[in-house]
């Protein structure tokens, strides 16, 4: 019997191993399927400042693998939700290729294109001519996905994002999708323009599943709640940055408690502005709404992911955070207020700090998960050389009513 | 057309028909009588019958009248691997990879003939295939996801040797009690070897270091060509040609009547085969460079083309002691060495090179590296007559394997054997059946070289086979018995 009871032990413990066994993490070919915060959105364009230190780079570096990207030249492509949408006007001022280098790489492996739905990274891809005066989104998906190829002719292959991703035979595939619908219900106020989470997690599964094909190692990321980004302020915050006091804002204003302005209401109260611009004020129960509706499709990224396998980063609990108690960097303290430091300055794309802060977690689960050792990006060099860092408001002096 | 000349025609139409050889492993075939295998081969200082023209051809000096003998040998080879480590995200195999090649049969034929010239002189011929190889780890079609694939496919995938002996023989009785003989044989070698190629971790990394500027300009060389090397396709090569030399073979049998003892010694020649041959390739379609690369790029750069090479089989040298004086029974044993530590390398000379043709990628040579080590077979067997018309065999072999552990893969699954072996004849009229079985239990073996890691062939060998054959001797003349 009690050699039975040893055997039986021994199996069990075996099993137990077999099951525990770590998987291995190749990182040879890195590929990121995304929307404007993996593609390094940052202020009101993509420009290849920030995108060299999007997270997905930071990532890249530290763990020592090959990463090109479509780089934009400043002022940069595209556009924030939001804000206005400017003219297709490419080449910008003081652009000349628009993409860098060049001439350019023959493929880039951060496909994250700032605007693109989930639905997009499945189904949109370049169509000619490179530039569509009419089209702000196709023009900066034909820069990204199909530029070189729509220049060296008519039968080079047009990939959507999942396409691509796949033609590139990837060893990792990081997913961060889903934030720019989110984004673009929250600046209008709009609960309703969020995906129904029931079709969000048909499209999501999709995605995955043909990304499964390459037999890559998937990482995906939730979706970030907008109202925790600095585009949202509180009336105390927004009381804060303009100096005005809280009532006076409230009752100019009309203001209810819980209500959220955005960065065109801030522009707009130091002159005075009366009534605030449509759309700049979201109240709380849209707010929450909103909050709500983050995270019914946060439960279905968590579970599609579960169910392909792929290791889940909680980007939304990092913004929730970095709003409950911003960031200590070195000597400096940022929050996520409107210039509080830790955001560019459309409010809703994070800055170069942020990015790092965010490659640091996902290294860390990947160390946790696959037992390897990157290493950590040093905040402390990147946080002074963070054009989000510096944007700080002036001290203004509260105005006398 | 007489009808023994008939039988003979037939019988050698099978023969050719079905040298097909495949032994398993470090390629010696010991196996090549039927009488002999079930003695587990210790028949250097019996060398009683046909198939001493392979074993001792010293021997055939002690056989009177004529003698036909064919024996067929079929191997059953069950190869298994499971490796140590694979690509990320390969899926393997429960019970591992197999490498046994299909059907799962594998005929080995020999055929054996001597004649009494005279008291003194005796000529034989033998048509035997010492060396042999068969292996094949090819579990997948090329077009399947490279993560199904077998991991080991860059070290190889298939591998096989035929290398027959034809063999004149004669010999000369020195006295009563020994003899001596010689032989000459044209020697005839076919060689195949298939393995993928552009492996992303080792010679991808040769296109991805070249390209690194022009597909990821201001990507670090290094990481680039990774990345580069990842979106190749993937590469198959099949190199098969043949050889024709010479080979040679002595032995000497001594009997002492009054002891009932015997000893005998054979050597056989090491054989340098210079192969003459075609290599040919072929690549996955489609794969992302495809359409962004001159459609024929990698068609020209690796052209179908003629190649040459070498490679030396083994000389072994052998030395045999036998006892017939106790219960009835005859008791051998035999020791045998194989210096395999001729077979360094095969070096691969390609025709078409970049010196030639600026497109072209073939170097002018590739060299394959396996640095065995001499081997050893230490045999014993055990013969017993029922009656007057049944024999009984049975033998235990050991084998020490000639593959290091960096050779181990694919083509050579290797390691040491143990061999048991069991067998029986029967004897009607002027002709003998004998029919044998071997079970050959190869011992796991266990690699762990680094230098193989990037072609995953490190991990668990756990093989078997199966041996069976039957022989057939038809005696005509003289005593119906070996002297």
């Amino acid at each position: 019997m009690k050699k039975f009871a040893a055997g039986l032990i021994c199996f069990i413990w075996s099993t137990l191993a077999l099951a525990q066994q770590t998987p291995k993490l190749d990182t040879t070919s890195f590929v990121v399927v995304g929307e404007g915060l993996a593609a390094g959105l940052a202020d009101f364009a993509l420009r290849d400042v920030y995108q060299k230190k999007s997270f997905p780079a930071v990532m890249a570096q530290q763990m020592g693998t090959a990463f090109p990207q479509p780089l934009i030249q400043p002022p940069g492509i595209g556009s924030v939700p939001g804000f206005p949408v400017l003219p297709v006007a490419v080449p910008g001022p003081w652009q000349t290729s628009v993409r860098k280098p060049f001439p350019p790489p023959l493929f880039v492996f951060n496909l994250a294109v700032p605007g693109h739905h989930l639905v997009d990274a499945v189904n949109l891809r370049p169509v000619p001519p490179l530039v569509q005066t009419g089209d702000l989104k196709q023009t900066v998906t034909n820069l990204i996905l199909g530029y070189p190829a729509m220049i060296l002719g008519s039968d080079k292959p047009l990939w959507t994002q999942a396409e691509y991703a796949v033609e590139m035979n990837p060893t990792l595939v990081l997913v961060e999708l889903g934030y720019t619908e989110a984004l673009e219900a929250a600046v209008h106020a709009k609960p309703n323009l969020m995906p129904d989470p029931g079709t969000f997690h048909t499209n999501y599964a999709k995605l995955l599943t043909t990304l499964q094909s390459t037999y890559a190692q998937i990482i995906t990321t939730t979706i970030p709640d907008p109202i925790d980004t600095a585009y949202f302020s509180t009336v105390a915050g927004s009381a804060q940055l303009t100096g005005r006091s809280a009532g006076t804002l409230t009752s100019r204003y009309g203001l209810k408690t819980g209500d959220l302005l955005s960065p065109d209401a801030l522009f707009e109260i130091p002159i005075e502005t009366t009534p605030l611009p449509a759309g700049s004020v979201t109240s709380a129960a849209t707010a929450a709404e909103i909050s709500d509706r983050v995270r019914a499709l946060n439960a279905e990224i968590t579970t599609v992911s579960k169910n392909a396998g792929a290791v889940l980063y909680d980007l939304h609990a990092l913004f929730a955070r970095l709003r409950t108690s911003g960031l200590s960097v070195g000597s400096y303290s940022l929050t996520a207020n409107y210039l509080g430091g830790l955001y560019s300055l459309s409010g809703s794309y994070p800055g170069t700090t942020v990015h790092a802060l965010i490659a640091n977690e996902i290294l860390t689960l990947l160390n946790q998960t696959y037992k390897t050792s990157f290493p950590l990006a040093d905040l402390t060099t990147v946080a002074p050389n963070d054009p989000a860092v510096r944007f700080r408001p002036f001290a203004v002096p509260e105005v006398a009513q | 057309m007489s009808r023994p000349v008939l039988q003979f025609a037939l019988l050698m139409m099978v023969f050719f028909g079905s040298v097909r050889l495949a032994d398993s492993s470090a390629f010696s075939i010991t196996e090549l009588g039927a009488r002999s295998a079930g003695m587990a081969t210790a028949f250097t200082s019996i060398a009683d019958d046909g198939s001493a023209l392979f074993y001792n051809p010293a021997g055939i000096a002690f056989q009177k009248g004529t003698q036909f003998q064919f024996d067929t040998l079929v191997v059953v080879g069950l190869f298994r691997f499971n490796p140590s480590s694979t690509p990320p995200g390969t899926v393997v195999p429960s019970n591992g990879y197999s490498g046994s090649v299909k059907p799962h049969f594998i005929p080995v034929a020999s055929m054996f003939f001597t004649r009494r010239i005279n008291p003194k002189w005796t000529f034989g011929f033998g048509s035997f295939a010492p060396f042999g190889l068969s292996d094949n780890f090819t579990n997948f079609h090329d077009g399947d996801p490279a993560i199904t694939k077998f991991p080991g496919r860059f070290a190889g995938t298939r591998g096989r040797l035929e290398e027959v002996w034809f063999q004149p023989t004669i010999a000369y009785r020195l006295n009563p009690n020994s003899s001596l003989a010689v032989g000459v044989a044209w020697v005839h070698t076919h060689l195949l070897l298939e393995q993928s190629f552009l492996n992303p971790r080792t010679d991808g990394l040769d296109f991805g270091n070249e390209t690194a500027n022009q597909i990821f300009p201001g990507v670090d060389p290094t990481l680039a060509a990774r990345s580069i090397a990842r979106l190749l396709p993937e590469g198959r090569s099949r190199v098969a040609g043949t050889a024709n030399s010479p080979g040679f073979n002595a032995g000497y049998l001594y009997k002492h009547a009054a002891s009932k003892t015997n000893v005998g010694l054979m050597w056989r020649s090491a054989v340098v085969n210079h192969l003459n041959g075609l290599a040919s390739f072929g690549f996955t379609s489609p794969f992302p460079l495809q359409q962004f690369v001159d459609k024929d790029l990698l068609p020209k750069a690796f052209p179908t083309q003629k190649t040459t090479g070498s490679f030396v089989t083994p000389a072994t040298y052998a030395v045999g002691v036998s006892n017939s004086a106790f219960w009835h029974s005859l008791i051998s044993v035999d020791f045998r060495l194989q210096d395999y530590q001729r077979f360094r390398s095969i070096p691969l000379n390609f025709s078409e090179t970049q010196a030639t043709n600026p497109d072209v990628r073939t170097p002018a040579e590739k060299r394959l590296f396996f640095d065995f080590r001499n081997s050893y077979q230490i045999a014993t067997g055990f013969e017993r007559a029922l009656n007057p018309k049944t024999v009984v065999r049975a033998g235990y072999m050991f084998d020490r394997s000639p593959v290091v552990d960096k050779s181990v893969g694919p083509v050579f699954p290797d390691a040491n054997r143990n061999t048991f072996s069991v067998g029986a004849s029967r004897t009607h009229g002027d002709m003998e059946f004998t029919l044998f079985y071997q079970a050959v239990k190869f011992m796991d073996r266990t690699t762990n070289v680094d230098a193989n890691a990037n072609q995953f062939t490190n991990g668990l060998y756990h093989n078997f086979a199966h041996l069976m054959g039957i022989g057939l001797r038809l005696h005509k003349g003289g005593d119906s018995s070996t002297p």
